[in-house]
């Protein structure tokens, strides 16, 4: 087994496995989300008997309970595991892109624009299910990002740190319409409580398809940039010597960022942590090459989701809380105790 | 006492004199009427003193429905929800479009607005906490009766009759609602005794994907004053409808043996609950297989006038329902 030593910010040296032991890592990833995807159909807020589970998914009848399974819990599993993949995925895109290890795509203004448009949309133009306001969200997290990154383009090419900026205000610009637009019209912050806490209850596979074809473009532009964001991560000097072509990598990195975090926002809300923890864990385990880091984050990011689903659906049975709630008390724990055990990981 | 201070005291002696002067004006111009005959009500702010024929009266949360049921007509009130005012009769929908609204929710009542209506009773049914806050520019303003949220709209409705002088009409509405229960307690007793029903509900700002148990609402109604078996949630416990239940445990519902659901007045599932009768899980309910989920429309349940007409929904649809196999 080989290892490789870096040197990292602080005094300290942390191990990084060699590529055998990172595939190895990734097939354990791979086999723990489809565990979960497995616990996700199993467990739910009533109590349905595996056999059940297996007659539904392979024995299909109009049993009550098979439609519990094929209707609900199917579809949700499947939205949890694109929601994940894009947020896990976004995540460690922007903080490749900033070099900032605590960027999220929410940095960016992608939340804020999504939820702008989506009180625009049920406040203003009485839009009131999933299937309606998706297209909202999905609109606006992207015309946003792309307002961003023209604001934050200066004469000497895109900055990230002019783009953080810039979608720092942008957001609260936007924030603050929100709010005010919330606060004159009490049935759409009634109608936005369920989307803002950021859920993936009760949306059926209608709302995935349409979004799907987006995360997967925004995947291929993912690994075509990181071999340049490896090199960006050394400094752009020393990238564009390499070769890379700055602008370019980084006009790249925030489509596929802003289709996959608007994507994932438009589904289910705004959840925040996923995009922000899992890219350090996946840089923790992997060290700091893109490539690895994007396909534990894809694997990671999901079950991270799912985890926070099925445990919101059991701890208040019959009532459930919103994964996007969950995964901020399953997630923080998690990343503080990683925090305090481990030296910050490498951009 | 020097010139100084004797300027001081002639000043002050000047002053008061124009303060009780601007008072008596002022006294004058608001009230008008100064023999104007006066009652005392009980509320839940004490004995309050109103006025014996209230020309002018400001409902404040959710006194303006059931003061409007009455045959109530205020001159300002708080707004209602577009949904809440489309269920009125047409007549009492003119009666709320006449008034001038305070504010958009009852926590936010524009008191200027509210002083310059000049009215000579207000009405208002919130939170305790918020009465609080507004209690005495409230009083300030006109005698105010208030009513705490756990008053019983029985009560409520009793309560604002007797303040609004509508007692009249109040004792009509009551014999009518006794006599429809009494009605439908005779008709339907082999049902009322040997059927376990179950009420669901779901709002606009449900979470997607989710439903509730009713059992505060119309139900409640049904089931404390009808007698008909209901579920409840057990004492001290929050209601069963506070609690947002995944459409997964729509397949929970198999045990009861019918099933009433919110419609509008044309008998169509109400728009937040046309999800719930789409879904598979419903459609596979035996009670919707066997004819057994009745559509119920509710246009509240915090008057009499819109309880009787929930009455009339509920006895029409019981007379539907197919004996249990």
């Amino acid at each position: 087994m080989t290892t490789l030593a870096l040197r990292q910010d602080g005094p300290g040296t942390v191990t990084v496995p060699g590529p055998r032991r990172r595939l190895l890592g990734l097939v354990v990833a791979l086999v723990v989300l489809v565990v979960l995807l497995v616990l996700s159909v199993m467990i739910g807020s009533t109590s349905i008997p595996p056999s059940a589970v297996w007659d539904a998914l392979f024995h299909s009848s109009a049993d009550i309970d098979q439609f519990a399974i094929r209707d609900y819990r199917l579809p949700r599993a499947i939205v949890g595991l694109v929601v994940g993949v894009a947020l896990g995925l976004s995540g460690a895109l922007i903080q490749a892109l900033t070099r900032n290890p605590l960027a999220d795509p929410g940095i960016l203004g992608v939340h804020a624009g999504a939820s702008f448009a989506v009180t625009v949309a049920v406040g203003l133009l009485g839009v009131r299910d999933v299937q309606g306001y998706m297209w909202f969200a999905f609109a606006g997290a992207l015309v946003v990002t792309l307002m961003v990154l023209a604001l934050g383009s200066t004469r000497q090419g895109s900055s990230p740190v002019v783009m953080v900026l810039a979608g720092v205000c942008v957001g609260a610009v936007l924030g603050g319409a929100r709010e005010a637009l919330q606060l004159t019209n009490p049935d759409a912050f009634d109608a936005m409580r369920s989307w803002n806490a950021g859920s993936i209850a009760g949306r059926p596979l209608e709302v995935v398809w349409p979004i799907l074809p987006f995360v997967a473009v925004a995947l291929v532009l993912a690994f075509v940039v990181a071999g340049p964001l490896n090199a960006m991560a050394l400094g752009d000097e020393l990238a564009v010597a390499q070769g890379v072509r700055l602008a370019r990598t980084r006009v790249l990195a925030i489509v596929a960022l802003s289709l996959l975090a608007g994507g994932a926002t438009a589904i289910a809300g705004p959840i925040v942590f996923v995009g922000l923890m899992v890219p350090h864990v996946a840089r923790w385990i992997v060290g700091p090459h893109q490539g690895w880091i994007f396909a534990y984050s894809i694997l990671l990011a999901p079950s991270l989701v799912l985890v926070s689903d099925i445990l919101g659906r059991v701890v208040i049975r019959p009532g459930e809380i919103p994964v996007g709630v969950v995964t901020a008390f399953v997630g923080a724990p998690v990343l503080i105790a990683l925090v305090r055990r481990r030296k910050a990981s490498g951009l | 006492m020097t010139p100084l201070r004797r300027r001081g005291a002639a000043l002050a002696a000047v002053l008061s004199a124009a303060l009780v002067i601007t008072a008596c004006g002022s006294d004058g111009d608001d009230t008008g009427d100064a023999t104007v005959k006066a009652r005392s009500v009980k509320a839940d702010n004490g004995t309050i003193e109103v006025p014996a024929e209230p020309q002018r009266v400001a409902t404040i949360g959710n006194t303006t429905l059931p003061f409007i049921d009455l045959g109530g007509k205020p001159i300002g009130l708080t707004a209602e929800s577009d949904s809440n005012v489309k269920l009125l009769p047409e007549d009492q929908q003119a009666t709320y479009a006449a008034a001038t609204i305070l504010a958009p929710s009852a926590d936010e009542v524009d008191m200027e607005k509210l002083a310059s209506l000049k009215p000579d009773l207000i009405l208002a049914q919130i939170p305790d906490a918020e009465f609080e806050l507004i209690e005495k520019r409230l009083e300030a303003i006109a005698p105010t009766v208030f009513f705490g949220l756990d008053t019983e709209w029985k009560a409520l409705a009793g309560g604002l009759a007797e303040a609004g002088n509508l007692t009249d009409r109040f004792s009509q509405q009551k014999a009518e609602f006794e006599g429809k229960v009494t009605k439908i307690q005779e008709t339907y007793r082999e049902i009322i005794d040997e059927t376990s029903f179950v009420d669901v509900i779901r709002w606009a700002s449900s979470d997607p994907g989710t439903f509730a148990i009713a059992d505060i609402g119309c139900s409640e109604i049904a089931r404390d004053d009808v007698g008909m078996d209901f579920p409840k949630a057990p004492a001290g416990a929050d209601p069963l409808a506070w609690t947002s239940l995944p459409f997964e445990q729509i397949s929970s519902l198999s045990k009861y043996d019918a099933i009433t659901y919110p419609v509008d007045a044309k008998g169509q599932p109400t728009e937040p609950f046309a999800p719930v009768v789409e879904t598979n899980t419903w459609k596979a309910l035996p009670a919707v297989n066997s004819g057994r989920a009745l559509g119920v429309f509710c246009p509240g349940n915090n008057s009499y006038g819109s309880v009787v007409r929930y009455l009339d929904s509920l006895a029409s649809v019981l007379a539907t329902l197919p004996a249990k196999k």
